[in-house]
């Protein structure tokens, strides 16, 4: 889980400078960390045999990815239509690329 | 294929001659020095010293690169956070989970990075199940966490399915028969291929298909043996 918090700490410390390396969701290569900025477009509760679990669809436009946290039936501030961007390590999967339990920063406010 | 198995215990040592033996290319993790020396004997396998649970070893191993990464220690536990790293941190692109306790099954899917787990007192339940058990519906593996299985089912003598051809029974699309044993042979089945009493038959079911496939091949509704 080191490497977690060394990139939430790197993101922090570096937080002005985070829009530079965020790619479109279409170049995510897997086995690299990435960084993409989408709009939620949906958001699921998994009941995986009981570990919940977060499921959100994030949108950009050109294409769609999928952040999956564990253990967690909702985040604060993480709501439909918001913007996120997300970083870590990303799975090739049916949903496009998938993040499981990335980190994440909130940049807008919903409605607004 | 570069594979890592986390876990130099004999389940381990095992897993990585034969994948050595058939040309891919092997890391063995263990944090006991005994037990990595004891690999290091052999030939061609790589060993890292340290704990599998921790970043800095899996990094140690090239996890980065790996193609595989399988968890076989003898603890759940340290299974699952391995899995999870593997996953998470490295996005490996399959992750293989031994289950030590049946109990814990339940906690080997994709939340934890497990993309296949194998639960051995499970497997040879059911085994068990397949061998003493006539005419009922016995799962032998689960593939991709349980969306689709290989289940067994010896007719009885009051199976539904016995004297009619495979085309006539009207399994649902989701479902095949994939392989007939009869009389210590095995049969390809075709469409025309008429079952028998006492004929093994080994189907795949994808999706929710098992309670029609059971209800054509054992007739009345029944609980599946070794789930």
């Amino acid at each position: 889980m080191a490497g977690l918090f060394r990139r939430k700490a790197a993101q922090a410390n570096h937080h002005d400078s985070a829009a530079d390396d965020i790619i479109p969701i279409a170049q995510v290569q897997t086995r690299e960390i990435v960084r993409v900025c989408g709009h939620v477009t949906r958001i699921r509760q998994r009941p995986a045999q009981g570990l919940p679990s977060l499921v959100v669809t994030l949108s950009d436009d050109s294409g769609r990815a999928t952040a999956v946290w564990s253990g967690r039936r909702s985040i604060g501030g993480i709501g439909l239509g918001r913007t996120l961007v997300v970083e870590g390590i990303a799975v090739q999967t049916p949903d496009g690329p998938t993040f499981l339990n990335p980190s994440y920063t909130l940049l807008n406010v919903a409605g607004h | 294929m570069k594979i890592i198995i986390a876990g130099a215990g004999s389940v381990g040592r095992y897993m990585a001659d034969q994948l050595l033996a058939s040309g891919h290319e092997v890391t063995l993790i263990d944090n006991d020095p005994a037990m990595a020396r004891k690999t290091a004997g052999g030939k061609g396998v790589a060993v890292t010293l340290g704990d599998a649970c921790e970043l800095d070893t899996l990094t140690r191993a090239d996890a980065a690169n790996a193609d595989v990464v399988a968890a076989v220690t003898g603890d759940d536990e340290d299974n699952l956070v391995i899995s999870l790293l593997a996953k998470q941190e490295f996005g490996v692109p399959r992750v293989v989970a031994r289950v030590n306790n049946p109990n814990n099954e339940w906690m080997f899917n994709d939340m934890w990075g497990v993309d296949v787990s194998v639960s051995t007192p499970h497997l040879l339940t059911a085994l068990v199940e397949e061998a003493v058990n006539v005419g009922s519906f016995v799962r032998l593996l689960s593939l991709e966490q349980g969306k689709a299985r290989i289940s067994e089912v010896t007719l009885a003598t009051s199976s539904p399915a016995v004297g009619r051809s495979i085309s006539e029974l009207g399994l649902p699309r989701e479902s095949t028969i994939v392989a007939l044993v009869r009389d210590g042979h095995v049969v390809v089945p075709r469409g025309d291929t008429t079952l028998l009493t006492h004929d093994e038959v080994l189907v795949l079911t994808a999706g929710d298909a098992e309670d029609a496939v059971r209800e054509v091949l054992v007739g009345s509704k029944q609980t599946p043996a070794g789930s």
